[in-house]
């Protein structure tokens, strides 16, 4: 049963490492976009319909994504001033208790952005932008990532209960 | 179905906006709820909130179809890229040079039957448009026929864009905050903005020197109060008519306040020493018969747009205008 | 329910929450959910989901990966130790020499955004390691980061500005020139006290150890480590202000730019690359994920009517015209405790204006005095969103209680500021009515 708990949180967190990674390398894609843009507008009076839309497309699944990967990395910034001094069962508590907190909100917004992601789907959502490029997939990142959040909640509230050898290393 | 209230029964909603708080279409938006209010004696209230308090103006659509809150002031074309009818009920570039012909063919040609289709099918309910006239077009340049705007940089949005670089503007998209500052820098050479009052009030008769006059890639404007199907239902029908009448009142009233509100504004815009350009009728006659073939582009071939489109242009027809 | 019971139970609930060590992005969310579900009902919890799709395609926020990417970058290649090493021996008889430095930095950055967030996270990547390598106290690296951080809410571009100048249908343009005097008056304030602090107690910002004067082959020199960074800031600037790109655009100019000092540098590679990307995720993630809590946090918090009985008393209020400014800057600053400058902005500005030409004050001063309570707001305990930035890219060892204590002088310096632009309205308006004229 351990093993099998260990197995789903290091499938989860392995996952979303995937993600967290793809997100970090999709931003560096926006630089020749954007110079491509300046140049063809300033150089050659020849603005594009496209470039500053596509960047933008390209930031929300960038840190999207990369949100429940963080979480494991614990770089979503908290107030630290109280919980860093303690230690034990307490400290075990309050981290489940956050984690069981972040677990309800991603639930909850990955449920409620669901339907969103369905509506714009299958009324084939476009930006309607003189580009005009089909964005409703865009709206299945936002249940997607929340979906990946709660999980990585899961799976950080069952490391906060196990000795901190036992723990797999938070490193990128 | 949900039982119809009491005439005498108390109802709250909750509604969003078009605009900023402070602006001239705001506070017709709060005359609107008065009038409502006054209407149902106080018992309809109607709770005002400003664009973007609640959700960004773009995305009250889904808020008000989850019932978040049971109202709204939208611009449909938001959400043409959903449900493309949408491009035509809001504003057609080249379109209806007259605010009274565009809400005629909203009240007198069926455009309002085809508007609450299109809304039926969100789960939403179209009460009624509010129609005013054109947006200004600012420019750097000086700029006397529409064949001039060929080969400069314009910022447009929406279906505008895709209209305008029919007509051989090198369309640059930015958003709405950037278009000051685009102007005063030399990026683009001229924009769309809002009207000519909100536009002046944003400085921009200080960065560009010209104004182009009809606003063709929006010469008519009808912005619409839609409503929550549900909650819309569940009203008695004297506050249905409540919502109806002040709609329709403050279409009137809103179009000329701005017709009143232009004759100082553009004065105004004459001190800091702005250019007014009007553009030949008959250039942007020619020109629109142009623009239809880049409408028909817009329907993405679904039907209800279709629909909405051959109404239009019968009815322009009919009128002379093509 | 009432508003001002609203508002009490939701500051201290995030107060509480906040203090159990909850990340403030989820924090703010989950509040958002419950005040939703309790207030609304389950029906109206879309509107904290459909805020998030416009942060999503936010022009404005894409500034915020390309300036942490250009700091990484330069960062990782050496060019800002260069940088710092040039500053230090230049300015070896200035008191917190390299905090005086950092703010200048600060100031040419506030030029080229006006997205703090991309501001805060640059200069933390950028400047702390430098100044904590050279034993400067951390309160004193942070708090000068911090509010040096915020000055490009003043100095344009600004977004922010755009916000109010729209809603308060003011002058873009008059609001950005405006802005300039009082963003410089800060930036002063901020030196002048870095160098007295520095002065009388010497040890939070160490001199060079090596008493042994340089020579001046040696400080020409240290000159070549400028060339890099001004090209740089020649660059974003210079795109900018002749109009060749918008301030996003002209952040990919500077990684752009940035990437070829890395070249320069030799230490172009895979390692930098790597390096550079992993920066900027965590960053940028860091800052949206809490601009997602925040704008769904202050979307249920207008709904409800948290701020209406302080509004509510601002319009009722009777009372000498300086003492209602007063006040509605005290509103200000106690509402930017927990809400972001968008939310204070759409709820304030509409409320205050026609007060404020009751009382028959320039509108365009107030909009400044305005934007500075803005400003405060942002590095303001607990939930000043300029703290969490900074916090974001601390390292290890360093905690929140650093932060809050860092801030506290810079905060008092702020209000120092805005009593000096009320009491001095010409340093506010001369500038745009000497460009009119
Ligand atoms: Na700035
Ligand atoms: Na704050």
């Amino acid at each position: 049963m351990l093993s099998f708990m260990k197995s789903v949180s290091s499938i989860v967190t392995g996952v979303n490492r995937l993600f967290f990674l793809l997100a970090a390398a999709l931003i560096f894609a926006v630089v020749p976009i954007l110079l491509f843009e300046v140049v063809a507008r300033y150089l050659f009076d020849a603005p594009t319909v496209w470039a500053m839309e596509a960047s933008t497309l390209i930031f929300g699944p960038h840190f999207m994504l990369a949100g429940p990967y963080l979480l494991h990395l614990k770089g979503h910034v908290a107030v630290d001033i109280f919980s860093e001094k303690l230690t034990g069962l307490p400290k075990v508590a309050l981290d489940v208790f956050s984690y069981a907190v972040i677990a309800v909100f991603a639930g909850v917004f990955a449920w409620v952005s669901w339907p969103l992601a369905i509506n714009a789907y299958s009324l084939g959502e476009t930006s309607f932008s003189a580009w005009n490029p089909p964005v409703w997939w865009l709206k299945f990142v936002v249940p997607l990532s929340f979906a990946l959040l709660f999980l990585q909640a899961l799976v950080e509230a069952c490391n906060a209960t196990r000795p901190a050898q036992d723990q797999t290393g938070a490193s990128a | 179905a949900p039982i119809a209230a009491k005439a005498q029964d108390a109802v709250e909603w909750r509604m969003q906006a078009l605009w900023d708080a402070g602006t001239t279409p705001f506070e017709f938006e709060k005359k609107f709820v008065e009038r409502v209010s006054e209407l149902t004696d106080g018992n309809f209230k109607i709770t005002l909130f400003s664009a973007g308090q609640l959700v960004p103006a773009n995305q009250a659509f889904d808020a008000v179809r989850a019932g978040a809150f049971q109202l709204m002031k939208t611009f449909d074309g938001y959400e043409a890229g959903k449900i493309p009818a949408f491009a035509f009920t809001s504003t057609i570039p080249f379109g209806f040079p007259e605010s009274d012909q565009y809400e005629a063919w909203f009240y007198e040609k069926g455009g309002l039957d085809l508007a609450r289709e299109a809304y039926a099918k969100a789960g939403l309910f179209y009460i009624a448009p509010t129609v005013y006239g054109e947006e200004p077009i600012h420019s750097t340049v000086k700029i006397e026929t529409i064949a001039d705007m060929a080969g400069k940089k314009g910022r447009f949005v929406g279906l505008a864009s895709a209209v305008m670089a029919d007509q051989g503007v090198s369309v640059t998209p930015l958003p709405t905050a950037e278009v000051y500052t685009a102007l005063e820098k030399g990026l683009i050479d001229f924009a769309d903005r809002g009207d000519l009052t909100a536009n002046y009030e944003a400085g921009l008769g200080e960065v560009a020197k010209f104004i182009i006059l009809p606003g063709v890639h929006q010469p008519t404007t009808a912005t619409s109060y839609v409503a929550n199907q549900g909650a819309y239902d569940a009203l008695p029908d004297d506050y249905k008519a409540a919502l109806a009448v002040a709609a329709r009142e403050i279409s009137g009233s809103l179009r000329q306040h701005i017709m009143v509100q232009n004759v100082d504004v553009l004065k105004k815009y004459g001190e800091q020493g702005v250019e007014i350009t009007q553009l030949d009728p008959a250039d942007v006659a020619a020109n629109r018969s142009k623009a239809v073939e880049s409408w028909k582009k817009a329907t993405k071939e679904d039907d209800l747009a279709n629909r909405v489109l051959a109404s239009q242009i019968e009815f322009m027809t009919a009128l002379g205008l093509i | 329910m009432s508003s001002e019971f609203v508002l009490a139970i939701m500051f201290a609930s995030l107060v509480g929450l906040l203090l159990t060590g909850l990340p403030l992005a989820f924090t703010l969310g989950a509040l958002a959910l419950v005040f939703t579900i309790t207030l609304w009902g389950p029906a109206a919890l879309s509107v904290t989901v459909l805020n998030l799709y416009s942060t999503m395609t936010s022009e404005s926020l894409l500034a915020i990966p390309l300036y942490v990417m250009m700091a990484s970058i330069l960062q990782r290649s050496g060019v800002i130790e260069s940088l710092y090493r040039a500053m230090e021996l230049w300015s070896r008889r200035l008191p917190g020499g390299l905090a005086v430095g950092t703010i200048a930095i600060c100031t040419i950055i506030a030029a080229m955004t006006g997205i703090v967030g991309a501001a805060v996270a640059a200069m933390g990547m950028l400047a702390l390691p430098s100044m904590l390598k050279r034993k400067y106290s951390p309160e004193l690296a942070i708090g000068t980061i911090c509010a040096g951080g915020t000055l490009g809410i003043l100095i344009p571009p600004s977004v922010i500005t755009i916000v109010y100048a729209v809603t308060a249908q003011a002058s873009i343009g008059q609001m950005f020139i405006a802005g300039v005097v009082p963003g410089l008056l800060l930036a002063s304030l901020y030196i002048g006290y870095i160098v007295l602090r520095s002065a009388l107690n010497p040890s939070i910002a160490p001199r060079p150890d090596n008493d042994a004067p340089t020579t001046w082959e040696e400080r020409i020199a240290s000159l070549k480590s400028l060339i890099l960074p001004l090209l740089i800031i020649v660059g974003v600037l210079g795109t900018i202000y002749m109009g060749i790109a918008t301030p996003t655009e002209a952040a990919a100019v500077g990684v752009f730019l940035a990437f070829l000092s890395s070249l320069i540098e030799r230490r172009f590679g895979w390692e930098l690359i790597s390096g550079v990307a992993l920066d900027v995720v965590k960053v940028t993630a860091m800052i949206l994920w809490i601009t997602i809590g925040a704008r769904a946090f202050v979307a249920i918090f207008t709904g409800t009517g948290g701020a209406d009985f302080l509004l509510s008393f601002i319009q009722d209020l009777d009372a000498n015209r300086w003492i209602v400014l007063a006040i509605m800057l005290g509103i200000l600053f106690f509402l930017g405790m927990f809400l972001d400058e968008m939310g204070i902005i759409l709820l304030c500005v509409p409320v205050f204006l026609p007060v404020i030409d009751f009382l028959e004050f320039d509108r365009l001063w107030f909009g400044i005095l305005f934007l500075v309570s803005a400003q405060m707001a942002y590095i303001s305990p607990p939930f000043g969103y300029t703290l969490f930035y900074m916090k974001g890219v601390l390292p290890a060892g360093i905690g929140m209680g650093t932060v809050y204590r860092a801030i506290v002088p810079f905060i008092l310096l702020q209000a120092i500021g805005i009593f000096i632009c009320a009491l001095f309205p010409e340093l506010v308006l001369w500038l745009p009515q000497s460009m009119i004229n």
